[in-house]
């Protein structure tokens, strides 16, 4: 049997199977020897039968919260609703000496 | 962002050269396929909890990577989409690392938005669009412009004062709807989209009118798409202004 995520990559990153129509994936999966879980995944048009066969459940997705006053509780910062200054790209303070890693 | 297709070579290369690396991505399937380019991946998922704040949440996933930086690690986090689009621990982890002297930097990614202008078919330069965080419409007066078109997200936990839902329901989006109603008529057309994330997926694009999105299941990676409701308004005033200056421009 193939490499389910290995093939996931190889559908992702070509041209012709990105875009492939069921019947034309499922052909390509067959003689790939792919998995029961992702010819079935395909053939249905519901990905979350490959639960199947990596038993995830689905992840959380926000990562950002939906009022700019939750995010800010530094005791000094003045009005949590105002719009923060971007960071200043590629500075650090110059009176640090802690050593840097890239 | 979908596995295979939208991961940069240079962000490749970052994954690959790190000495650690911590996920917080939208599918455990895309984990694993990261997984394939690392053998140190963390996972931030486990740090999520019903009933617990996300903002707790999102400043343990900063602590975690500022803890390896400190200890002299290239640390790489990878995020779902684009790290710096509706994300708040990638933009914080590089501020606290700045601030420390440590060099860090981010890298652009292909979002859920540029995927929506792909497969809606909708180009932001032509009418203008903005994008609000959907609860902001609620806890903020915020000025919507009918004339553009106005993309919405995180509807699906929309009014969520707590921070520690990850759904919030109907009446919650009728609120949202009653805001929207100012600007549009209820028979306007609503887009709920979702990108795909696996390659075997299409995007999920359904259509309705705002009046149905309440009773509308909706999930929190779901994006609701407001096209225009109104007519490109012409500023006369300003044309006669600029006109003169192009004649002034023109007799020079």
């Amino acid at each position: 049997m193939s490499d389910t995520i290995e093939l996931l990559e190889a559908i992702g990153r070509n041209a012709t199977l990105r875009h492939a129509s069921v019947d034309e994936l499922a052909s390509i999966l067959e003689q790939a020897k792919a998995s029961e879980a992702l010819k079935s995944a395909v053939a249905a048009g519901d990905s979350s039968l490959l639960s199947e066969e990596f038993g995830h459940q689905p992840n959380r997705v926000p990562q950002i919260t939906n009022a700019p006053g939750h995010e800010e509780d530094e005791p000094d910062h003045d009005g949590d609703d105002k719009p923060h200054r971007p960071p200043d790209p590629g500075h650090s303070p110059p009176h640090k000496r802690t050593p840097h890693k890239q | 962002m979908t596995l295979g297709s939208h991961l940069t070579p240079l962000a490749r290369s970052h994954i690959e050269q790190a000495d650690v690396v911590f996920a917080a991505l939208s599918d455990g399937i895309v984990e694993l396929w990261l997984q394939r380019m690392h053998s140190d991946v963390r996972s931030l998922q486990p740090y999520y909890a019903e009933g617990k704040s996300r903002m707790v949440t999102y400043r343990q996933w900063v602590d975690l990577m500022m803890t390896e930086v400190r200890a002299g690690k290239n640390v790489c986090g990878v995020f779902y989409g684009h790290p710096g689009i509706f994300a708040w621990s990638p933009h914080k982890a590089i501020e606290v690392a700045r601030a420390e002297g440590f060099k860090a930097h981010m890298e652009p990614g292909i979002s859920a938005e540029d995927c929506l202008y792909a497969d809606l078919g909708i180009d932001p330069g032509r009418f203008g669009c903005q994008h609000f965080e959907a609860s902001q419409l609620l806890f903020y007066e915020r000025r919507i412009d009918p004339a553009g078109y106005l993309v919405l997200w995180q509807v699906g936990l929309v009014g969520d004062l707590s921070l520690k839902r990850f759904s919030t329901g109907p009446a919650y989006r009728q609120a949202l709807v009653d805001v929207l109603s100012a600007d549009y008529p209820l028979d306007h057309e609503v887009i709920i989209y979702r990108g795909a994330t696996l390659p075997i997926q299409k995007p999920r694009i359904r259509r309705m009118a705002l009046r149905d999105l309440p009773g509308a299941e909706l999930t929190a990676e779901e994006t609701v798409v407001l096209p225009p409701g109104a007519p490109l308004k012409q500023n006369p005033a300003m044309r006669e202004r600029l006109a003169a200056l192009d004649k002034e421009a023109s007799i020079a």
